[in-house]
């Protein structure tokens, strides 16, 4: 059934209908993926009055209202949870690509000492899963706890895409490295001037995926954070909409300044607070498809 | 300034490179090392106050002997067995069948739907799914209600919680594992197709002779790594779809550590849980490494 590759010649009317019915296939999963989505997408911004209305495998809002968003953005918890993703993922990205760029780096030299010994460290690192209660001790016991530090460190370096940067950095041709030796460039210009420029395109997909999985995170979260004032946004949807702990989400003073808000719906309600934890992924899937999609299929995987 | 290779350089430029690593250390010691050290919990009774006691296996054998562990441990492993095993012709499939598409837009549009679940939360594929299995108004259930069916509860029951692990996870992974698949394919040269044609080779004969024994390598790399994480089961999913009335059935060995280990505060008892998972593990990985190297000359690292 595969494999029917006839380039040039014309195809028999067999194959078309083999083709579409492939293609209808395909198009059924694509429905599977997006139709709960928009599902969601129309619930939450149907007018609360037509909701009953909004079934399972409704893709398009009955009515059009905002009132569900307006109602997350008074409610001052929600938002300081969109600030407290935000941090995270920025300045969590930031320094996971700084610090996995210059061990990238410095691993790559030969002149490192005791460069193998810090590669069997990298190896054991990723064969070796240190439980779950003796990191929580230890981030208990260096005073991290409800610090959005404990959060933001954690996954610092991720040992997949630290071996990724490092293939990367070998590949730079060694003539380069070494006519800035002869103009008396050191690691640091080198680094600097050097292998970040070239490295870009590699940082901007990994940079992407770091930032994907600090929004994505709400575990650490969860067990390092007790002050919900430091809750990002993923841990606040998790108590509301898996959790379905209602009063953590809405205040009672964002009840009563809405007109709107005695016919309120929690389904729709719950609705928005997914979607709104899906926008900045939404935001950069773009450039995910276009940076490591396309370096996969041109490039050939690096298995 | 210094020329180049004296001596003062060189230490000093080694220097350097090693203050560049030390980030990288700081983090692999506060997050791995220290924590893997802190594994020997598993053989003590942690006091809040002062030393713990040794007390060798006995959390150990109470571990053996515990039902609820062992239940942990059949889930995990029909729960693995299901993503790893069952899934694995999925992303293959799915790979076939974009590769036959010739229309570059469908294309294009099922990629860009198919991928983006992998980038969703637990959290978010969660609510998504519950909302979507809801008895009441969920669209899996209003579909069934189209064909005369009557509704299921799927999040609370027992037969059916394990299927929507399994599904949920296809909904996830299908399309971005798949990439790795169409991938390889690209690579397959089109004369080998072009020369079966002139032989008069069937879709069916050129896909068993020709795009099977060509993915065969991918498809070993990609199990074999798969196996690796065996114990592992996919905490974030299971921790954000069970719930009380399914426990029994999706307990794994990760959300068994956390709430007897966080929740209940039995530290050692949990360490050791998590050790008895870490070695296993290491065992998984270190086999499937040899494997994968043996088999297709590159493993891991």
């Amino acid at each position: 059934m595969a494999g029917l590759k006839m380039k040039g010649k014309p195809s028999s009317t067999r194959d078309r209908l083999f083709r579409a019915a492939i293609a209808l296939v395909l198009l059924a999963v694509s429905a599977v993926v997006l139709v709960p989505l928009l599902n969601l997408l129309a619930l939450s911004l149907s007018d609360p009055a037509r909701v009953g209305e909004v079934t399972g495998l409704t893709v398009l809002p009955k009515g059009f209202s905002t009132v569900n968003y307006r109602v997350l953005a008074a409610n001052p918890l929600f938002v300081r949870s969109i600030v407290n993703a935000v941090l995270i993922t920025v300045v969590g990205t930031a320094i996971n690509l700084a610090v996995t760029s210059m061990a990238a780096f410095a691993l790559t030299r030969s002149a490192l000492p005791g460069r193998r010994i810090f590669m069997l460290l990298v190896i054991v690192i990723m064969v070796l899963e240190p439980g779950l209660i003796p990191e929580y001790l230890v981030v208990k016991k260096i005073g991290l706890m409800n610090s959005l530090w404990a959060v933001i460190l954690y996954k610092t370096v991720n040992v997949y895409y630290l071996i990724i940067l490092m293939r990367f950095f070998e590949e730079v041709p060694q003539s380069l490295i070494e006519a800035a030796r002869v103009d008396g460039a050191g690691y640091g210009t080198i680094f600097l001037k050097i292998m970040l420029p070239l490295a870009k395109p590699a940082l901007a997909t990994l940079g992407l995926f770091y930032g994907v999985f600090h929004w994505n995170e709400y575990f650490r979260a969860s067990i390092y954070l007790s002050d919900p004032d430091k809750y990002p946004l993923q841990l606040i949807l998790r108590q509301f909409v898996v959790l379905d702990d209602t009063a953590s989400l809405i205040g009672s003073g964002a009840l009563f300044s809405f007109d709107e808000a005695a016919r309120l719906d929690y389904g729709a309600l719950k609705a928005s607070t997914i979607i709104v934890a899906m926008i900045p992924v939404l935001i950069v899937y773009p450039l995910i498809l276009k940076y490591y999609t396309k370096g996969v299929m041109e490039g050939g995987v690096k298995e | 300034m210094h020329k180049p290779g004296t001596l003062r350089t060189r230490l000093r430029q080694e220097g350097f490179l090693i203050v560049l690593l030390v980030p990288a250390l700081v983090y692999f010691s506060v997050y791995h090392l220290v924590p893997m050290a802190g594994m020997v919990l598993a053989f003590q009774d942690f006091r809040i106050v002062g030393p713990s006691q040794w007390v060798g296996l006995k959390h150990f054998r109470l571990l053996f002997s515990s039902p609820s562990f062992l239940g942990v441990l059949k889930n995990t492993l029909i729960i693995s067995s299901m993503k790893i095993i069952l899934f694995f012709p999925l992303p293959i499939a799915f790979a076939l069948m974009l590769n036959e598409l010739r229309s570059v837009f469908v294309r294009k549009f099922v990629q860009a739907t198919a991928y983006l679940p992998h980038f969703l939360s637990w959290v978010v594929i969660a609510g998504v799914w519950i909302s979507f299995l809801s008895p009441s108004t969920g669209g899996a259930n209003q579909a069934r209600g189209l064909l005369g069916l009557p509704p299921v509860d799927y999040m609370t029951s027992k037969s059916a919680i394990r299927w929507v692990l399994f599904a949920s996870e296809t909904w996830r992974s299908l399309g971005w594992d798949s990439i790795i698949y169409l991938a390889a394919l690209m690579r397959i040269s089109p004369s080998l197709y072009e020369s079966a044609d002139m032989d008069g080779a069937g879709p069916l004969q050129k896909a068993v002779y020709i795009t099977i024994p060509e993915l065969a390598p991918t498809m070993i790399t990609v199990l074999i790594l798969n196996l690796g994480f065996f114990m592992s089961a996919g905490f974030d999913q299971v921790f954000n779809m069970m719930n009380d009335s399914v426990i029994s059935a999706v307990d794994i060995l990760d959300t068994y550590v956390y709430r007897i280990g966080l929740l209940n505060m039995q530290y050692s008892f949990s360490t050791a849980a998590s050790l008895f998972k870490g070695v296993i593990g290491l065992v998984l990985i270190l086999g499937t490494h040899t494997a994968a190297k043996k088999v297709t000359g590159k493993g891991l690292w």
